[in-house]
């Protein structure tokens, strides 16, 4: 019996993704289908704008100012004020993972209508997409669970998996000509 | 009598589609899933002339006209996969890839299975063969509708309403080939009695989304699009590499 499961999954995806096409295309009879420069432009700006706020982000998950509310303010305070950080941790990583899609949304649409789209680029592309939405979601669930002051030691384990990707970005980073991405 | 009445309606659609592309000029538009409706069409007629006026027949004749079928609904994957990367030679080389890899994967799959096999006549033989095909069938299809909605390549009225129906048709086979080896299962028994009804309903999509030949979507101006993959390629690993950066610098802030 269990070795019905991977037939029966595969038939079920193949009527969520037929299902999902239809969606799909009846959404793009509405719209636009092609994507301009400027709009990839103004995702990439979007996203720009989540990481310019990158010190206020960084306090977010600060613990000094969990401790100054630990020795001067009531438990009811902490609370609050923990509740608080933990919602905008939550909120600021919901909004790079949207970011992130977006862009990635962009992309996929822009390889869609290439010519000469490189098969090797766009599987190592999805995998990298996927390594990223994994690790954030994983971050997420963390955050959701201990809080943005107390994941240290789980999160600390995460940190091997996004390294090896930042390792493959930096790879891949290196043979960027600067100026062409200006 | 309602088995009966699900054959006749099963033949007057296939009959409508055929007749109806024939009006539209759909029949010459897409020959393979034309010849894919005639196959069925055959097999549908054979059937229920050895039912009637030779049953002996019948029993050995089903399960060779059932594999030759199963064997032409491979014409519809290639028809559909031929209309939707018309006009995208490098996509086209990407999914002949992905394809390739998913149908070699499946074949070994499938073939592994049917060596192991013991069969005690020659239809459960058949009747394997056609399950293993279904299966690598299945992976193809799997594989190019993922990569139909990730890159939400555009796709023609007609196009669309192929795939739905071809999707729905083997999804709900494929649930039912596996429960196949569960005769026991009451789930196993209402996927039997439902599949001929799961067929009628995807002729009727095939009928409906087929009756009027509607134009291929046009691909946007050169000058919409993107110009400079490359470019654009980097600047979206750019990007993704400075919210992994971001985000590892963030987990690895001390507590």
């Amino acid at each position: 019996m269990i070795g019905l499961l991977p037939i029966v999954l595969v038939g079920a995806l193949i009527l969520v993704l037929g299902l999902r096409l239809v969606l799909q295309s009846s959404g793009t009879q509405r719209q636009d289908h092609s994507v301009s420069m400027e709009e990839l432009t103004k995702a990439r700006e979007a996203l720009d704008t989540v990481f310019v706020e990158s010190a206020a982000i960084r306090r977010i998950f600060s613990p000094e100012d969990m401790e100054f509310v630990a020795h001067a303010s009531p438990h009811r305070v902490q609370h609050l004020f923990l509740k608080e950080r933990k919602a905008l941790a939550i909120q600021w990583l919901r909004k790079t993972q949207k970011e992130v899609a977006l862009l990635m949304d962009i992309h996929l649409r822009l390889a869609a209508y290439t010519l000469e789209p490189s098969p090797r680029f766009e599987l190592q592309m999805t995998a990298k997409y996927f390594a990223f939405m994994f690790v954030s979601y994983l971050l997420l669930l963390l955050l959701w669970l201990r809080g943005p002051f107390k994941a240290k030691r789980i999160v600390d384990y995460t940190v091997g998996v996004a390294g090896h990707f930042c390792t493959v970005f930096s790879v891949r980073l290196n043979s960027v000509n600067a100026p062409r991405l200006s | 009598m309602i088995a009966n009445l699900i054959w006749w309606a099963g033949i007057a659609l296939e009959t409508a589609i055929l007749l109806r592309g024939a009006q539209t000029g759909l029949l010459r538009k897409y020959p393979l899933f034309s010849a894919y409706i005639g196959c069925v069409l055959a097999k549908e007629l054979i059937g229920l002339f050895t039912y009637q006026f030779a049953r002996d027949l019948y029993v050995p004749l089903y399960w060779p006209t059932e594999l030759a079928t199963i064997v032409a609904s491979y014409a519809v994957i290639i028809e559909i996969f031929r209309w939707a990367t018309r006009h995208k030679p490098g996509l086209r080389r990407l999914a002949q890839n992905v394809l390739l890899i998913v149908f070699c994967l499946t074949v070994a799959y499938a073939g592994s299975d049917f060596s192991h096999g013991r069969f005690a006549s020659l239809a459960r033989a058949i009747a394997e063969l056609g399950r293993d095909l279904r299966y690598v069938e299945s992976g193809v299809l799997l594989a190019m509708l993922w990569l139909f909605v990730r890159y939400r390549i555009p796709l023609g009225r007609n196009l669309i309403g192929m795939i739905v129906g071809y999707s729905f048709w083997i999804g709900c086979n494929l649930i039912n080939v596996a429960f196949w080896t569960q005769p026991g299962n009451g789930f196993s028994v209402l996927l039997r009695g439902l599949l001929p009804v799961t067929y009628l309903i995807t002729l009727a999509i095939w009928c409906v989304t087929l009756w009027l030949a509607h134009a291929e979507p046009v691909p946007p101006s050169e000058s919409k699009i993107e110009r400079d993959y490359e470019l654009l390629s980097v600047r979206t690993q750019a990007v993704l590499a400075r919210a992994s950066d971001v985000l590892l610098r963030l987990t690895r802030i001390r507590p």
